[in-house]
């Protein structure tokens, strides 16, 4: 609007704006409304009462305001005061001043008087002066009433009151909504990072440090600078803005250790994206959209290998992108991908299978079948790894497809349908020559056939999983274990491998399961080599045969873990003799052996699960003899 | 710090790139495998000789925290239940680097080493 109007009804008017124009049409007046505006905050300028801080500014420079803000305030006074200040003589102005002045010092001995002037000097510094803070308790009250309008004393835009209006931080003011939005924004962010405040006391810390030891990362004595420097990177991710030229292993680490706390996001995927990398482990894709696995192959154009964890949004668009990406994967490793359909997997395996070598498969409810595994043998020629986990489509038909697969050397299945075990014989038969690799997860029914059949076939074997058997038996063990002309094994998982009788479970008249003789048998093979052993609830097993096995001659030099939880007849003894026949063994688990329950254990190694007060676990204090 | 030649001395310098120098315990080095080959006695590096370690992509900064890891190392090697050292954030990501260069991510052996 022109300035002209605002000099009264006889004055020359300028043209009129279209809002001027339609109130006019309704008998209402521009210029009233605004005559009418300008006495409401004249009114409330004169009343001592509810004068403006901005407004004192011009008369007496005593008030104190922050120095940073001061700047930001200077546009504010003249703005406000523009409309009123014209119709005001100087001298009246001076004498009002006066006035005014006198009756803010009235009311500021007032409030030195007052209880809660008291209080709050008795809290305050002693470097800050007393008049200061009457003067802030003076301006807090002087505040603009709700329904009132004023300048922001952060932004200086006018805006109306409400009850819910800020003071701005310096006491000088009050803030527009945007501006108080900030402020509580920057006041929530340290409240929020002051809290999580390190478990304190000794018991938070015991369960700290139980933690770490299930997590397998305890380690005696301090932590790596590796480690430490990547927590702390961890805590402060959102500093990063690049993880410049780190080696790929740190960069893995810090992939996992923030993978762990959640912190996998849109923002922070991008600083493991490096367009020259050919691999990309995402351990947590759970707050990951399709766009961003998209950019994934958008940014890191040699991509070869490939593993996402919890990739829920892997879906058909992202497959469809890939496959029309020039990328040939090496290896996928896809966890939890439960959205992607199981055409896709036909068109991925059909259009990229030529170079894929490991295909590794979780949690994929239905849409992972039998006519996928079938189709491999012609789509992946070079398979190398097949894992299929946690799948409940695929049965017997899908897993004799398997045995074409004449390059596999690394086989894992963990699948939901029922698989007969001459299944699994006719697959060792075709490819269980070069199998570096075989692992089945919780097969019941899986018999002797099947070790016999890995007896007669395997000569490569290094990692070999049966978990669950109700129905193998001891003597099928020392079968497999007696003259098998295979190198002992690396790494050995019998869980679970034992009778299942509830009417009379202390008797085991057929020796099922994993007995005394297979456990001798296993350790005579592979003892020599074994580094991670897990014979968790074999408890068949004598105790003879573990005084026999971890005997004063006896040496196992490779072995770093072993799990013989729920091993009814392991005694202090028997655990002191593995410490002493193991001496690389880092972690031995016990839980539910009750006959552990007072062994010393040697120092730097980890006991886990003892049965008594101190809880699970005892850590070596004890120096070796 | 002049090493003896027939018995090294308890002590190494360690240089940064901007020239400051740390003297500290031969024993808190160890932990780092890099270190511990540049001053092996079989070689004749001339660190070994000297025990002097220059470290041309580190700066003192960086340098110092890495030299109060070895102390807070070495006094906690034999200790459970460690408090955690404070690393700034500041320089992290370059202490990350140095720690990487100097080996300071394995596992240390077992005390007892096999005995």
């Amino acid at each position: 609007m022109s300035r002209q109007n605002r000099q009264g009804r006889s004055s020359i008017r300028g043209p009129q704006s279209a809002l001027t124009d339609f109130l006019a049409s309704h008998n209402i007046s521009a210029n009233q409304i605004r005559l009418d505006a300008d006495a409401r905050r004249r009114a409330a300028q004169n009343n001592p009462d509810q004068v403006d801080p901005n407004q004192q500014d011009d008369g007496s420079s005593a008030l104190p305001a922050a120095p940073a803000d001061t700047p930001d305030e200077i546009p504010a006074g003249p703005a406000q005061a523009g409309p009123s200040r014209p119709r005001r003589s100087a001298a009246e102005t001076s004498t009002r001043d006066d006035k005014r002045k006198k009756e803010q010092q009235k009311v500021i001995d007032k409030i030195k008087a007052s209880k809660k002037f008291q209080k709050r000097k008795r809290n305050a510094d002693d470097s800050e002066d007393e008049d200061d803070v009457a003067r802030a308790i003076f301006q807090q009250r002087s505040a603009p009433l709700p329904g009132q309008m004023e300048n922001c004393a952060n932004c200086g835009k006018r805006f109306t009151v409400t009850p819910y209006s800020r003071s701005a931080p310096d006491g000088g003011g009050l803030l527009c909504t945007p501006c108080g939005k900030e402020l509580s924004q920057d006041d929530d962010l340290p409240k929020k990072k002051k809290k999580p405040v390190p478990a304190g006391g000794p018991i938070g810390r015991r369960r700290q440090l139980q933690s770490n030891i299930l997590d397998g990362t305890y380690q005696p004595g301090s932590k790596s600078l590796t480690t430490l420097c990547i927590e702390t990177l961890a805590k402060n991710i959102d500093l990063a803005g690049d993880l410049g030229d780190l080696p790929w292993p740190v960069v893995d680490k810090i992939a996992r250790k923030l993978s762990k706390h959640r912190l996998l996001n849109t923002t922070t995927l991008d600083l493991f994206l490096q367009p020259t990398a050919e691999e990309v482990y995402i351990y947590d894709g759970a707050k990951l959209s399709a766009d961003d696995y998209i950019r994934v192959f958008q940014t890191v154009a040699n991509l070869k290998k490939l593993k996402i964890r919890n990739a829920i949004h892997f879906k058909d668009e992202v497959m469809d992108y890939l496959i029309s990406r020039h990328i040939d994967l090496e290896e996928i490793y896809l966890h939890g991908a439960n959205l992607l359909a199981s055409s896709k997997w036909h068109e991925f395996l059909h259009a990229k299978g030529q170079s894929l070598r490991s295909l590794r498969v979780y949690w994929t409810d239905k849409h992972f079948g039998n006519d996928i595994l079938a189709s491999l043998p012609t789509t992946c020629p070079s398979l190398n790894r097949l894992k299929v986990s946690h799948n409940q489509e695929v049965n017997g038909d899908g897993v004799k497809e398997i045995a074409k697969l004449k390059q596999l050397r690394h086989l894992s299945l963990d699948l939901r349908e029922h698989v007969h075990s001459d299944v699994y014989v006719s697959v060792l038969s075709e490819i269980g020559h070069d199998l570096e690799t075989f692992a089945l997860s919780r097969v019941p029914d899986l018999d002797n056939t099947v070790l016999d059949a890995i007896h007669n076939k395997c000569r490569s074997l290094e990692k070999l999983r049966i978990t669950d058997s109700e129905v193998m038996t001891d003597e099928g063990f020392v079968r497999l274990f007696n003259g098998w002309e295979n190198r002992g094994l690396l790494f050995l998982d019998l869980q679970k491998c034992r009778q299942l009788e509830s009417s009379k479970p202390r008797e085991n008249p057929d020796n099922v399961g994993l007995c005394s003789n297979g456990f001798r048998a296993l350790m005579a093979h592979s003892g020599k080599r074994l580094r991670n052993l897990n014979i968790h609830a074999c408890r068949h097993i004598s105790a003879a045969a573990f005084e026999e096995v971890f005997g004063p001659d006896k040496v196992y030099p490779d072995l770093q873990k072993m799990e013989i939880s729920f091993c009814e007849e392991v005694t202090d003894f028997i655990v002191g003799c593995i410490f002493r026949a193991c001496p690389n063994l880092r972690e031995l688990n016990v839980f539910g052996c009750m006959k552990v329950k007072d062994v010393r254990v040697p120092r730097g190694r980890i006991l886990v699960g003892v049965p008594n007060a101190v809880g699970m676990m005892i850590e070596g204090d004890d120096d070796d003899d | 710090m002049a090493a003896n030649r027939d018995e090294p001395s308890k002590y190494v310098t360690l240089i940064s790139n901007d020239g400051f120098e740390f003297v500290l315990l031969r024993e808190a080095t160890v932990v780092s495998p890099t270190i511990k080959a540049m001053l092996r006695d079989g070689r004749q590096w001339r660190e070994a000789t000297t025990g002097r370690c220059e470290f041309p992509d580190i700066s003192g900064a960086v340098l110092e925290k890495v030299v109060e890891y070895f102390q807070y190392w070495y006094k906690n090697r034999d200790k459970l239940d460690v408090p955690d050292m404070d690393i700034p954030v500041e320089i992290c990501l370059e202490l990350l680097v140095a720690a990487d260069y100097l080996g300071l991510d394995s596992k240390p052996p077992l005390p007892s080493h096999g005995a």
